[in-house]
């Protein structure tokens, strides 16, 4: 059986500082090495100052995975030498003496398959490498520590995934949840990644690292497992080792004889006693946790018999969710839900887009009501969304300037749909033999009142007079 | 008793070249025996003292450029960077 | 002008207007010129430090406020930061750095207007009891140049014994401010454990250490504690002690305490000079009204191998930074790959810091953890609970702070069991985070003994108290400079 387990590393983005000091949380916007300070380069005296609300949202970050969360938590040192990492130790969390990182034995459910979170620990980005030229020939590197510090929470699983779609599906999964919780941005470069273990059938477990991105992660356990594969057909041992993803060439290199040999030396981090997190304020935490994706997909469905692949939708975007909740009410919901994830999404996808789109939650509802008392078709509200994005026009003025109104008078529609058909005659002929060429017809209709002719109405009055 | 390719592994294990081990060799193995003497102090199930604190004492989470071009102070390369050995 | 005042008397003086800042400072000056080519106290001096005299002497004269130290020369260990200095830890590790911000002790210092009038001398990294492992040359004892200042805090130790400052600070991290107070004659004080910030002290073994000020007097130690002393958020591990004052009530003496005699540290190993001079001490005590009694705590004899086990794990993780790429001496890293630069790189690390931190690699590592560093671990939690037991039952716990007098140079270079040895009796304070002080008490064949008394955490008043106390029964010869 095929034992895939992952190890991913979420940068809190949303905090406003590191970890352990007063820079800059998200370092993206800055010049190399302008946004550091003694205590992130590890100069001689310098002492760690650890981040209240990390602690807050990495606890809540467990709890949103289900874990225990226990009430003292410690850190740790992990001592090795790297250039990107500045003491050449990295402050993060173990559960050497008893449960002491901030989440253990959590779980969560993909496609109905429980993976079981091993834990949850809090823990610093170290800085990052810089190659001047090409990587091969150069022998120096240059060492950016802006991101040096930035709090990072690392997710460790147990092998309880069947196959890559699996990883997949529990990705996406585990990006909306961080950014429906408030505490990162996942879109952001280098945001999440992730490292895998790998093993099959009668195999040793093989660690999978360095992927930078969760397509390359995909790629590399694609590529490990038919590599895994091609042994035990031939016959030839596994052998337990770590493996290096090579992104150039997409496959996966033995890197063993480092991280084999490397004694991480554990011991507890002295300048940092340990934090007890009172009960009153796992409650408190609990209480302000925003509504969990699924809770918001139930309701959406239970509530305003939204179906559940729009449900599915809505409630894992955390931007068009917010809108839905400020726009909708009882009768419009199931209409909102639809304009959104239909329409909206479509044209407003990206972050930059959403940003400058000049869309409101009143334009929402006034839209929804609008198609809910006819004076509008669900056919126009595309272009209709498509201008209010870009201009902020309201809805009311929108329907008057294009000339937007819903044909639904029986006797009017009659009329069009004659002149149609006498237009069409082949088509007509046609309808006869292939009753889906009434959509066609249909089609013309809709050209000739603009879009404004009710849809239902339409194709009634059409079966009507083709029968 | 500690043997020399012990302490070897561990020496480099720390990124420290020893020219002349057997100098050091011998004082360490000295000063390591003589921590034995900790297996003689029956404290085996002594549980460790935990040093704490309540989390409302921690740093609240705001920005704070530090201020001064602390890179200018260091060694650096082109007013901007760290420069180091390549990782092998 | 007398350049063996002590810090209070100091102040007084310039508030009476007996001579100008400047004008000590001038003196001082004079003085190190005059005796540290041969004592080598200090390791670098502050060449603004007069400039800075004239200046605070012109806000006097401006009838502007200035701070409580009145700009009292004050000399600093070299491993603590002083903006804009060299900071060298006495290593070649650290050769060319300068150190970009100020230690909180400090910032809080310079507040009350200090004036720092250099760095002191240290054993490298502040691994060692005598100053011989400094890699710019060892400090001499001002009492007899042929013998060791104590370590590692000598040259703090020298500068106030030979007049060269008026006071100094130390770090302390298994006696190194205790033990070169009691072989120089001066009182050498360390705090709780989080009474005094460490942020810009470097880090050796950082779940224990603390700075400490070091004086001629008790009251001149509880004068600095109130200026370095108090949380500080820069350092997570420290306390609030509420702007306690120390200097108030100092004299109220020990008449109805409990004094407990550590029995551990005055018997086998103890110079007979030393149990002579403690068994005096203790009549001394008697007379201020105390009662004596014998307090035995067990782990003490398992105390110096937890102290080093756990002290050289800290140390390898602390000084595993210095690799030279982003601070420390000129060494080209063209051609060399990382690994092997670094090693290169840290061979400049003297003798001693390099087997501590092979040490420090080795009582932690995988398959040995267990065996050395857990139980060093262990044996300091029972330490703290023994110690904590006994005072239930006393009030102080004395003992010699060294059991040996000061010996030559040289001496115990070749035995670094017996190095170990001479921390025996200051470490246990520093395991278990309890406040001690060493009171020079005797001159012994022209060696001087000092006597340590420990107090419970936080209890640093009463423990004044008592040094006071003690310290007022002595009549000590002037140093032979």
């Amino acid at each position: 059986m095929t034992k895939i387990g992952l190890e991913i590393h979420c940068q809190l983005t949303k905090l406003e500082s590191k970890l352990f000091c007063s820079c800059k949380a998200d370092y993206r916007e800055f010049k190399p090495n302008t946004n550091i300070c003694p205590v992130c380069v590890g100069l001689p005296g310098s002492l760690p100052r650890l981040n209240k609300k990390a602690i807050e949202k990495a606890t809540v970050i467990a709890m949103a995975l289900n874990c225990k969360t226990p009430q003292k938590i410690a850190f740790f040192r992990k001592n090795y030498f790297y250039p990107d990492l500045p003491k050449n130790f990295q402050i993060t969390q173990l559960n050497i003496y008893g449960p002491t990182s901030i989440g253990q034995e959590g779980k969560i459910s993909v496609e109905g398959k429980e993976i079981q979170i091993r834990r949850i620990q809090l823990e610093e980005d170290p800085g990052r490498l810089i190659y001047e030229g090409s990587s091969e020939r150069t022998q120096i590197t240059l060492v950016d520590y802006n991101r040096a510090g930035t709090p990072l929470v690392e997710i460790v699983t147990d092998p309880d995934f069947e196959n890559p779609k699996q990883v997949r599906i529990f990705l996406n999964i585990l990006s909306d949840l961080l950014e429906n919780l408030g505490v990162s941005d996942p879109s952001l470069e280098g945001a999440m990644r992730a490292d895998a273990n790998v093993s099959i059938e009668g195999g040793a477990k093989v660690e999978i690292k360095n992927i930078n991105s969760f397509y390359d992660l995909e790629k590399a356990l694609h590529f490990e497992l038919t590599r895994q594969q091609s042994l035990a057909e031939r016959k030839i041992e596994i052998i337990q080792e770590t493996r290096h993803w090579d992104d150039k060439r997409k496959i996966t290199i033995s890197a063993r004889s480092k991280e084999e040999e490397e004694d991480y030396r554990y011991f507890l981090e002295g300048d940092i006693p340990w934090v007890v997190i009172e009960l009153d304020i796992i409650s408190r935490l609990k209480k302000g946790m925003p509504e969990s994706i699924s809770s918001k997909r139930e309701r959406y469905i239970k509530d305003f018999d939204i179906t559940s692949q729009v449900a599915d939708v809505l409630s894992s975007d955390k931007f068009y969710s917010d809108l839905f909740e400020q726009a909708h009410d009882q009768k419009n919901a199931k209409e909102i839900a639809n304009l959104i994830t239909t329409d909206l999404m479509g044209f407003a996808d990206t972050k930059e887009k959403r940003k400058e789109s000049k869309l409101t939650a009143k334009h929402l509802a006034d839209l929804a009501n609008s198609i809910i008392e006819n004076k509008i078709t669900r056919n126009s509200s595309k272009n209709v969304l498509q201008t209010i994005v870009k201009s902020g026009k309201s809805v009311s003025q929108l329907i008057s300037e294009l000339d937007l109104g819903h044909v639904s008078d029986e006797a009017e529609l009659s009329k069009i749909i004659d002149e149609v058909l006498k237009d069409e005659s082949m088509a007509v002929e046609d309808a006869k033999q292939k009753p889906e060429t009434i959509n066609y017809l249909v089609g013309k209709v809709m050209k000739k009142t603009k879009g404004k002719a009710d849809a239902t109405l339409t194709l009634n009055l059409l079966k009507k007079k083709l029968a | 008793m500690v043997s020399k390719e012990e302490i070897e592994h561990v020496a480099k294990l720390m990124r420290i070249e020893l020219d002349d081990h057997t100098v050091h060799i011998d004082r360490v193995q000295k000063m390591i025996e003589y921590f034995d003497i900790l297996d003689k102090a029956g404290t085996e199930s002594e549980e460790l003292i935990i040093n704490e604190q309540p989390l409302e004492n921690l740093r609240e989470d705001k920005y704070e450029p530090y201020g001064d071009r602390l890179i200018d102070k260091l060694k650096h390369y082109k007013e901007k960077f760290i420069r180091a050995p390549k990782m092998v | 002008m007398n350049l063996g005042i002590s810090a209070l008397d100091y102040i007084e003086a310039i508030k009476n207007g007996d001579f100008t800042i400047e004008e000590f400072v001038f003196e001082t000056f004079d003085q190190i010129k005059k005796v540290d080519g041969k004592l080598h106290a200090y390791l670098s001096l502050n060449d603004k430090a007069l400039d800075q005299a004239k200046e605070l002497d012109k806000k006097r004269k401006a009838k502007e406020k200035i701070g409580s130290c009145m700009g009292m020369p004050i000399a600093i260990k070299d491993n603590i930061c002083v903006k804009g200095t060299k900071t060298t830890c006495a290593s070649k590790m650290l050769e060319k750095y300068t150190a970009p911000f100020d230690a909180t002790v400090i910032a809080r210092l310079r507040k009350q207007d200090a004036l720092f009038i250099g760095k002191t001398n240290l054993d490298e990294f502040a691994m060692g009891t005598t100053t011989e492992f400094s890699a710019y040359g060892p400090s001499k004892n001002p009492w007899n140049q042929e013998y060791v200042p104590g370590g590692s805090s000598g040259g703090s130790a020298v500068a106030v014994s030979a007049l060269e400052s008026v006071v100094s600070l130390g770090s302390d991290t298994g006696g190194s401010v205790r033990n070169p107070a009691s072989f120089c004659s001066i009182v050498g004080f360390k705090p709780t454990y989080g009474l005094v910030s460490r942020y810009g002290l470097i880090s050796y073994a950082n779940s224990i250490e603390q700075i400490g000020p070091m004086a001629r007097t008790v009251k001149d130690t509880a004068f600095l504690l109130n200026v370095i002393s108090g949380i500080d958020p820069n350092d997570n591990t420290t306390i609030d002690n509420h702007g306690e004052d120390y200097l108030k009530d100092i004299d109220s003496g020990i008449d109805g305490k409990k004094i407990g005699i550590i029995s551990e540290m005055v018997g086998k190993g103890t110079d007979n000079a030393v149990s002579s001079a403690t068994k005096k001490a203790l009549t001394k005590f008697e007379d201020l009204g105390a009662k004596c009694e014998e307090i035995s705590i067990d782990m003490v004899d398992y105390s110096v191998a937890s102290y080093y086990t756990i002290t050289s794990t800290e140390a390898g993780s602390n000084l595993a930074r210095y690799d030279n790429i982003r601070y420390g001496f000129d060494f080209d890293l063209e051609g060399y790959e990382f690994n092997s630069y670094i090693s290169k790189a840290r061979r400049n690390f003297g003798p001693e810091v390099t087997r501590r931190l092979i040490i420090g690699g080795f009582v932690p590592s995988a398959g040995y953890a267990g065996k050395y560093f857990l139980k060093a671990l262990k044996v300091k939690s029972r330490l703290t609970k023994e110690i904590n037991s006994a005072f239930k039952k006393v009030d102080f716990l004395v003992a010699p702070t060294v059991p040996i007098l000061p010996f030559k140079f040289g001496e115990k270079l070749d035995d670094p069991v017996a190095m170990f040895l001479i921390d025996f009796n200051t470490v246990t304070a520093n395991l278990t985070g309890k406040p001690a002080i060493s009171v020079p008490f005797e001159i012994s064949h022209g060696l001087p003994i000092g006597i340590q008394i420990i107090a419970d955490a936080m209890q640093e008043k009463s423990l004044f108290q008592a040094a006071y106390a003690l310290e007022s029964t002595t009549n000590l010869p002037k140093v032979p400079l």
